[in-house]
């Protein structure tokens, strides 16, 4: 009979995610406190912050989706489902994955706030505008306006995946389950997105 | 050329790159210098990489919006422990600065630019469960004030007096 078997598999690996998930314990413990939740915040403000000011282009923006993705995700929590499988490796975190989606969700939301709500021609020109901000304050700070040109002249997938690969140094599990899609096409999403950049910054000069 | 594996050339280099994007990461990790060199990945993606890794910093908010919210986070946490306190169900307050459509299911995926990929079904689903529950409550709230509305007494007398009508009609 098949489904005894299926349950010893199924149990053994409950068994083996114990160990996976980092920030397993601290997700129980905003769970029986919510004020725990402050240690989660603390972790990973600056790369939801981070995520959300490549994608958004300023400052303004970024604080904003920020703020909503942490209140949704403190609001949620107990909606929140550990799905760590053991090819995730020991340093999985899908409550990491989980906050991403939320914060890719909002992102999403502003977005779509602001095509409702374009932004006055003077306000842009004051430095409301999307990524050619991010260009000139990344260039300022690292010299590094020609790279992020590159990145954020791609399809807005490809871009992403290498944001979240490069900036936020996450492995392809993790962005294959930010993004919706399979390992696979994260591998190729990013192998095409670095071809582009590396053609893009090959043809001018460094 | 197919290899054994079923995948395909443009794989195949998806998957070194995959591979060598992972040691940088982990040497940086470690603060070690890099020592994976992957002869089959060509120089310039292998150039492109470490200079993407180094030069793509993440950018910190200020010192000023993180503490603010951590204060409304701690707000949105009192609220969530009072209800849970008192035995009920914790359900939080609507916090502000967001609507109930991002309450629905937060990290469902929705639609996005950029994302062929995504699709319009939750907005559809919303707009459906909310229009029917609309109709209904509706019909309940029209029966519930049709059965409870006071009566004019012209009307109860023009009732009474067809009531009457019809039953000495019946009699006759």
């Amino acid at each position: 009979m098949a489904r005894p078997v299926f349950r010893r598999v199924k149990a053994e690996e409950e068994r083996r995610l114990v160990h996976l998930d980092r920030d397993r314990s601290l997700v129980e413990a905003a769970l029986r406190d919510p004020a725990a939740f402050d240690a989660l915040y603390r972790k990973y403000l600056a790369q939801v912050y981070s995520y959300a000011y490549y994608e958004l282009g300023n400052h303004h923006d970024a604080e904003d989706a920020a703020e909503r993705t942490f209140l949704l995700a403190l609001g949620a929590l107990d909606r929140f489902e550990e799905r760590a499988r053991p090819v995730d490796g020991d340093g999985a975190s899908t409550f990491r994955v989980w906050l991403f989606r939320i914060a890719r969700n909002v992102v999403a939301n502003i977005r779509r706030g602001r095509r409702r709500q374009p932004v006055a021609p003077i306000e842009a020109a004051a430095g409301m505008a999307g990524s050619t901000d991010v260009e000139r304050q990344v260039s300022e700070r690292h010299e590094a306006g020609a790279a992020w040109a590159a990145v954020a002249r791609l399809p807005a997938e490809r871009r992403r995946a290498l944001v979240l690969r490069f900036v936020e140094e996450m492995s392809t599990a993790e962005i294959a389950g930010i993004l919706g899609r399979s390992e696979g096409a994260v591998r190729v999403l990013i192998h095409r997105g670095l071809r582009a950049v590396a053609r893009d910054l090959g043809g001018r000069r460094w | 050329m197919i290899p054994a594996s079923g995948q395909g050339e443009p794989e195949i280099e998806a998957l070194r790159v995959d591979r060598y994007l992972e040691s940088i990461l982990v040497a940086r990790e470690r603060g070690t210098a890099l020592t994976l060199h992957d002869a089959g990945l060509a120089a310039d993606l292998r150039s492109t990489a470490e200079r993407l890794t180094s030069e793509l910093t993440r950018i910190h908010p200020s010192f000023r919006f993180e503490e603010r919210l951590a204060g409304r986070l701690a707000e949105l946490a009192a609220a969530l422990r009072l209800p849970a306190a008192v035995g009920g169900e914790a359900s939080p307050p609507p916090p502000i600065g967001f609507d109930a459509e991002d309450r629905f299911d937060p990290a469902h995926p929705v639609v996005d630019e950029g994302d062929p990929s995504s699709f319009r079904a939750r907005p559809l689903l919303i707009g459906g469960a909310l229009t029917s529950a609309a109709v209904s409550l509706a019909g309940v709230v029209f029966v519930a004030w049709r059965l409870s509305r006071p009566v004019h007494p012209m009307v109860r007398a023009i009732r009474a007096a067809h009531a009457r009508a019809d039953h000495e009609g019946g009699l006759a």
